[in-house]
Formats: structure tokens, C-alpha cells, sequence
């Protein structure tokens, strides 16, 4: 095992620079969820809260929670935001990264002809989606699939589709396919091949994929926006809710909801880090 | 609770009738059970007898529920669905509990993001679903919504029903009874806020014999609050003391807000926003001199006035980080709490928006009607009838009166009987002096772009405005740039539809407002 790389002083201040910017807006989310309302806003700005609380937390769940500091017209609990969410990026990244595999088998192993098929799929990401979203609302409104968990999980599929697509092939593509064949050699079917051989040899770019994927359905906005009424909510429409006559903007409820849905992202990616290394430099060597 | 109220009160005006309460004891028990000194004094002076005359007053009322209760027995969906604003739900929650025991009738919230709210009634449009029975957007949104086919024209029913909307005693104030409520003279929402920009100083510094000498000694003139533009700079100039973070003048100059701020000092010159073809009138004069009158004022504001949001701004002003605030109504209520106003509770003294010296020396006092929430009925309704019954009976005189002052909605004082014969509730919510600078102010008022297209104008209008302010125009640039996406716009939307309406909307404008804009003459 090699020893690291000891950092010159300015490689040192760099890193540190770069570190401060990047976990600087998850210190503020951090703090600002555990302030007091009167320390929301207050000025000269509270960087850590003298008595730190878990108010905005509770009020998620129990909007009153929240009066006890004059606070009032907070009318929706978190709950169904958080469920909706989880239930509509879980399916839809399940969805979207299983039919991106395939597609991306596909076209890597046995569409080599075909020079336009990828560039089709990936124009799919080419709308600016608010051109998309009222022609999405019509048709979706035809067919009974606004307000619902289907029709949001078809678009989320929809939209990431080509990303899971074409991160995919670039995995697929990497690895030798001679691999692949000699496992047909020695009697397996192609699609046992591809079971057994392809999918875990690049398990480390399907964990990235599926996490890259997954942070793209779950920070959704617009679609979740347009489609939703009253049956269907998600985190980020909820965190646009989070205003009163009362006292404006809750930021704190905010922060507080916004450090929960980071909670998961944080822990899948602590326990898939291995992997998240893996695919992300993997076929940084061609063979 | 109300229901026990009602039958006190009931009780009380019956004993007055029938001779067994003096006028005085019967004067002072109806302001115990919440009625107003206007209404008791009316009521208790009135031919007809105390009863019948106190039920001329909740007549809109009572008509509305009757609606409410044959429509609610025919229906067979039993939930009322509304499509809100986020933050406007505390004025409406208090009367969940009498729908749903006594008509049967459970009201379901669906809460947007304010600014999302014209978006959705405009995607209804399209996806028909049927979900919102009442939509409460602002007067913007009524033109492009009835054009959309996504709301009623509700005028038969006002016809039928009287919500008593242009009532001279408790009807909604001219002429925001017109512009917030009309479109083409006909009835599209029931107005239920009455948001307009008043002008909040601080009293603890007028009070200040020390800075009263010293502004006296320097303009000329008494120190008191400003009553045209001129005297709110030299106020702001005066009290402007960055060193200890108080300063002149809280005023708007975010994206979003910063087009009232000019729209208001516009009209202050007798500027309306349109001629009578339709050509934009503010890339004159008058508002050149208004861009560079804000370019002045820039040195006189807080630091934070470039990103202010309505809360961060009333907050700010609450601190106490600054002389002078224009706000909306919900801004004075914040100043007066002392959990929200801890440095202004006690500490303020409010005015109508100050006046501007036309050409001809003359005082030209107006006020600008922005935003103003209302109740309109979803064309795809299961149960249009009950809709506007539940728009009616929430912003008839004697229910709305009740519902403005609760805590956590956006409801402001709009009908003549909110501010001129107030309940007490009312009084201890914003003071008996300042619902009478609402009044004086809502007298002038000029609404927003209440017209086809009115978001895109406005839109237009901000983002000029706002390179005006930041430096990257010059006054007469932004405008004219304003002017040509105006025309854009009009082109787009149809330039006989939108001057059809402004017309309209100009005709019921205050007088001198009219006189001064020329529009008396169109």
C-alpha cells in the first residue's frame, strides 16, 4: 500500500477553502433548523443558537406545535410529504434505473449500428421541462393520471430515463464484452450473461447511477408542483408551503424539513460510498 | 360560541325593543358581545325598531347562508374544496366547525405557494379536473381566469343573493369595489382583502424634542409625518443614521416589489399606467422623474432593501432598524405586536401615502391597491351554488368584520363598516386611527394591472424597473424598454380585449385621480 500524498501548504488551503463552501450551506441548514423563531432572522445573523431547539422539527409533524412562539398558521403536517416523496422517487428510481440497465445493454452490446437510438433517448433531457409541464397536465388530465402516484411516478420515470440510460452505457460499454461471452461460451443464455455477468461487474456504476437517479427524483419541484392537488404532495412543494400570515417565511421549518430530507440521501451514501467510489472512475482506464 | 353570541345579542336588541333596556345599557351591552358603536348606534336609533334594523346589516348574510343551507341539502359532494394561498388560512379555519355541524359540510384547504395560485387556476383551465369549488386568487387574475373559462361570472348571483357590495353604509370602499371585484363591469370575485400600501413612521423620533428643533431649524417646518413625496426625502435624509443601523427608510427596491414602489410614485404625478388607446403613459416625464425620484431615495434605505421579501422587510422595520416603512396593512399589525414589532409596539404613527405637487401646484393624494386577495367560483364545480354562497357569507359585512382579525390569514380591512364603524376586535387588531388612514387611503387608491395579461405587464414592468435601480439602465432606457414589452404584450393578449377593459377599470377611479390622469376626459 502506498502512503498518501503529503499536501503542499497551498494545496492545504485550497482543500480547506473548498471545504468551508461546500459544507457552509448544510452548517446553516443545520443551525437554522435547530434556532428559535425570534433567531430566524435576527440581526446581526445567530450562527450557532444559544438555545438550540427542536421546535421546527416537532412542528412538522404537529403544526401547532409551533404556537407556543406565536406562530400560527401552520396548517399542514410534513407526513404526506414525506411519504409521497419516498413513495414517488423509490418506485420511479427503481423504474427508471431497471429500464435504463436494459436499455443501456441494449444498445451498447447490440445496437452498435444504430448511431442515432442514444442520441434519441437523450433528447428526452433536451426540453426545458416548464415547456413540458402543461402539455403533461392535458394529456395527463385526459387520462384520470394528475393527483396521483402513477402519474407522477411516469413522469419522474420519463424525465430520468435517458440520464439512467446513458450513465449506464457508459458503464457497459467499458467493460469487456469478451467476459460476457465467455460465459455464453460455457452455456449460459445472453440474459443470464448479462444476470450473472455484466450487472455485478458493474455494480459499482448501477449504486451511482441509482443514487444520482434517486437525488434527481427526490429534489423535484416542478412536475410534483403541477400535477399535485390534494391527494399527492412531495417535500420540495411542501417546503414552498412553509409561509404565514403570522410570520412569513418559516425558515426554520424549512431548514428542518430540508435536513430530514437530506438524512437519507446522507446515509445511502455513507453505505454505498465503496461503490460510489468505484463508479465514478470506473473506465477512467480504457483497456 | 358565535352561536351563543347571536342569541345574545338577539336577546338584547329584543329587550331594547320591548322597553326593558335603557339606550345607554343597551349601547354598551352590544359592544360587550362585539358589535360596533356604528351598527349598535344605528340600530338603536332606527325606525324600523332595533331588531329588523340589525338584521339589515347581516341581511348579506343571512342571505347567503340560506343559499348555503338549499344548496348543501342538494349537494351530493359534502366537501367544499378551496384553492388558497399558503399563510391565508387563519381567517377561514374559525367557521370549519359551523359549516360541517350545521349544513353538513366539510371545507377542505388546498394551500399554493401565493405566487403558483394564478398558475393553477390557469391550469385548470386545461385539466378541467373539478377539484377547487372556490379559488382565491387576486383581482390580477380575474380578467385572464373568466376569459379561460375557469370561473363564473358571478353577477346573476349577486343580483339574486345582494352581497351588498356597493352598499353606502357597509358596502366595499369605492373604488376598490370596482377594480378588485369588477371585470368589464361585471362581478367576478368577492373581494375579502383589502391590501394597499400605507406609509408607517416613527412616533418615539417625531416625539423627539431634539430632532423636532433641529428638523424645524434645518427644512423649515414642523417635523410630523410626510405628507408628500418631497418631505419623505427629507425626512428619510434626516433620520437616515447608518452608523447606528437606523435608517431612513425601509422602502422596496427586491424584484417583485419594486414595481409598486414605482407604480405608486407614478400615480402620486397623475400618471396612469395607459393612455386611452392603450399606449404606455409611463415612459414620460412624470416617470422618468419617478425612477429618478427611487434613485435618490437609495442612499436612504436599508441595507437589505434590494432583497427584502414582505417578511424579512416587516421584521427588519420591527427591530427597529428603520424611520420609515411602506407597508401593507398586515405590516402596521406587525409593527403593533410586540412579539413581532418589539422596537415599533407603541412606537408608530401612520399615514396615507404622501401626495405629489402636480404642474398646476395642486396636491394629488393617491393610493396604491396591490395585491388583494378574493373568493371566485370555479366553473368546474360540482357545487357552484354553495361556492357562492360560501363567497358571500365569508365577505358579507357582519362575517367579515368577525374574520379579519384573526391571527395567521391575510384578511385586511375592505368594506366601509371594517373602518368607519368598526367592531372592537377590529380596533384592537389595527387601532381606530389607523383604520381611518385605511379608509382615506382606499379612497384613491389605483388598482394593479387588473387586466388580460395583467401578470405579464407587471412582470415587464419589474424587470425594468429593477435594471433601473441596480444600475444597468438608465431611467429613461428602462422604461422605454418597459414600454416596448407592453406592446408586446398587448399585440399577444389582443389590444381590443385589454383596452375594453382598462377603460372600465379607469372609469371607476377616485375623481381627482381621474382629473389629473386626464382620464376624466376619455
Amino acid at each position: 500500500m502506498t502512503e498518501p500524498k503529503k499536501l503542499t501548504r497551498l494545496q492545504a488551503i485550497i482543500l480547506l477553502v473548498a471545504l468551508i463552501l461546500t459544507l457552509f450551506p448544510i452548517f446553516w441548514i443545520v443551525m437554522t433548523a435547530i434556532k428559535p423563531p425570534t433567531d430566524w432572522n435576527a440581526s446581526p445573523a445567530i450562527w450557532i443558537p444559544s438555545e438550540p431547539t427542536l421546535i421546527n422539527f416537532k412542528t412538522l409533524f404537529d403544526p401547532d406545535a409551533i404556537r407556543a412562539y406565536g406562530v400560527g398558521g401552520v396548517s399542514q403536517a410534513a407526513t404526506s410529504a414525506v411519504i409521497g416523496s419516498i413513495i414517488a422517487s423509490v418506485t420511479a428510481t427503481l423504474l427508471s434505473v431497471s429500464i435504463g440497465l436494459f436499455s443501456a445493454i441494449g444498445i451498447s452490446r447490440y445496437a452498435k449500428n444504430s448511431k442515432w437510438t442514444p442520441l434519441v433517448i437523450l433528447s428526452g433531457r433536451m426540453f426545458i421541462p416548464a415547456a413540458i409541464a402543461v402539455p403533461f397536465v392535458i394529456i395527463f388530465s385526459n387520462i384520470g393520471l394528475t393527483d396521483t402516484y402513477t402519474g407522477l411516478i411516469a413522469i419522474y420515470v420519463a424525465i430520468t430515463l435517458p440520464f439512467s440510460t446513458w450513465m449506464l452505457k457508459s458503464f457497459v460499454d467499458d467493460l469487456p464484452r469478451e467476459i460476457e461471452e465467455a460465459a455464453m461460451i460455457d452455456g449460459k443464455s445472453r440474459l443470464a450473461a448479462h444476470l450473472t455477468v455484466t450487472i455485478p461487474l458493474i455494480k459499482g456504476g448501477l449504486f451511482a447511477t441509482t443514487m444520482f437517479i434517486f437525488i434527481l427524483n427526490w429534489s423535484e419541484f416542478l412536475f410534483a408542483l403541477v400535477l399535485s392537488y390534494s391527494n399527492i404532495n412531495t417535500i420540495p412543494v411542501q417546503l414552498a408551503k412553509y409561509v404565514t400570515a403570522t410570520a412569513g417565511t418559516l425558515y426554520g421549518v424549512q431548514a428542518a424539513l430540508a435536513v430530514l430530507a437530506m438524512l437519507p440521501l446522507i446515509v445511502v451514501g455513507y453505505f454505498i460510498q465503496s461503490h460510489l467510489a468505484r463508479g465514478m472512475t470506473f473506465g477512467a482506464i480504457k483497456q | 360560541m358565535r352561536q351563543q353570541n347571536q342569541e345574545k345579542v338577539h336577546t338584547t336588541l329584543r329587550h331594547y325593543d320591548e322597553g326593558k333596556l335603557s339606550r345607554r345599557k343597551f349601547l354598551r351591552n352590544m359592544s360587550i358581545l362585539g358589535v360596533s358603536a356604528f351598527v349598535a348606534n344605528a340600530v338603536s336609533l332606527s325606525p324600523l325598531g332595533a331588531t329588523k334594523a340589525f338584521a339589515a346589516i347581516h341581511a348579506a348574510e343571512e342571505r347567503a347562508w340560506e343559499l348555503a343551507k338549499a344548496a348543501a341539502a342538494k349537494a351530493e359532494k359534502k366537501t367544499l374544496t378551496l384553492l388558497i394561498p399558503t399563510g391565508s388560512i387563519g381567517n377561514m379555519t374559525p367557521y370549519v366547525d359551523k359549516w360541517r355541524d350545521e349544513l353538513g359540510i366539510t371545507l377542505q384547504f388546498i394551500e399554493e405557494p401565493d405566487e403558483v395560485v394564478h398558475t393553477k387556476g390557469m391550469q385548470e383551465a386545461v385539466a378541467r379536473t373539478g377539484t377547487y369549488d372556490v379559488m382565491m386568487p387576486t383581482a390580477m387574475s380575474y380578467p385572464d381566469w373568466i376569459d379561460a373559462g375557469v370561473i363564473y361570472d358571478l353577477t346573476e348571483w349577486t343580483e339574486q343573493y345582494d352581497p351588498e357590495l356597493f352598499h353606502p353604509e357597509w358596502g366595499v370602499v369605492f373604488p376598490a369595489s370596482h377594480h378588485a371585484q369588477l371585470y368589464n363591469g361585471r362581478v367576478a370575485g368577492l373581494l375579502n382583502d383589502g391590501d394597499q400600501i400605507t406609509l408607517l413612521c416613527r412616533s418615539d423620533h417625531l416625539d423627539d424634542p431634539n430632532k423636532a428643533k433641529a428638523f424645524e431649524d434645518a427644512h423649515g417646518y414642523k417635523l410630523d409625518v410626510p405628507h408628500t413625496w418631497k418631505e419623505y426625502y427629507n425626512l428619510a435624509k434626516f433620520m437616515h443614521n447608518p452608523s447606528e443601523g437606523f435608517y431612513g427608510s425601509l422602502e422596496y427596491r427586491s424584484p417583485y416589489y419594486v414595481k409598486w414602489m414605482f407604480m405608486q410614485r407614478l400615480i402620486s404625478k397623475g400618471r396612469l399606467y395607459f393612455d386611452n388607446e392603450l399606449n404606455p403613459t409611463f415612459n414620460s416625464d412624470e416617470g422618468v422623474a419617478a425612477l429618478e425620484d427611487m434613485l435618490a431615495m437609495n442612499e436612504f434605505l436599508h441595507p437589505d432593501a434590494f432583497s427584502f421579501t414582505w417578511s424579512s422587510n416587516y421584521n427588519a422595520f420591527g427591530r427597529g432598524e428603520g424611520f420609515m416603512n411602506i407597508v401593507w396593512p398586515s405590516g402596521y399589525k406587525y409593527s403593533k405586536a410586540p412579539s413581532t414589532g418589539p422596537a415599533t409596539t407603541g412606537n408608530i404613527r401612520a399615514t396615507v401615502m404622501p401626495a405629489d405637487t402636480l404642474a398646476d401646484g395642486t396636491l394629488l393624494y393617491a393610493g396604491l391597491f396591490c395585491w388583494g386577495y378574493g373568493y371566485a367560483v370555479s366553473r368546474y364545480s360540482a357545487n357552484p351554488e354553495l361556492a357562492y354562497a360560501y363567497a358571500q357569507w365569508m365577505t358579507s359585512p357582519t362575517i367579515s368584520a368577525d374574520a379579519i382579525p384573526y391571527l395567521g390569514g391575510y384578511s385586511d380591512p375592505y368594506r366601509r363598516n371594517h373602518m368607519l364603524a368598526p367592531t372592537q376586535r377590529l380596533i384592537d387588531t389595527y387601532s381606530l386611527e389607523y383604520l381611518q388612514i385605511l379608509y382615506d387611503n382606499m379612497v384613491n387608491t389605483v388598482p394593479d394591472f387588473c387586466l388580460p395579461g395583467g401578470f405579464e405587464y407587471q412582470d415587464a414592468l419589474d424587470r425594468e424597473v429593477n435594471a433601473c435601480m441596480t444600475g444597468s439602465k438608465s431611467p429613461k432606457q428602462a422604461l422605454d424598454d418597459a414600454a416596448r414589452a407592453f406592446e408586446r404584450i398587448t399585440r399577444r393578449t389582443g389590444r381590443e380585449k385589454v383596452l375594453k377593459s382598462w377603460l372600465a377599470l379607469a372609469k371607476n377611479l377616485a375623481e381627482p385621480i381621474r382629473k389629473a390622469s386626464g382620464a376624466d376626459k376619455w
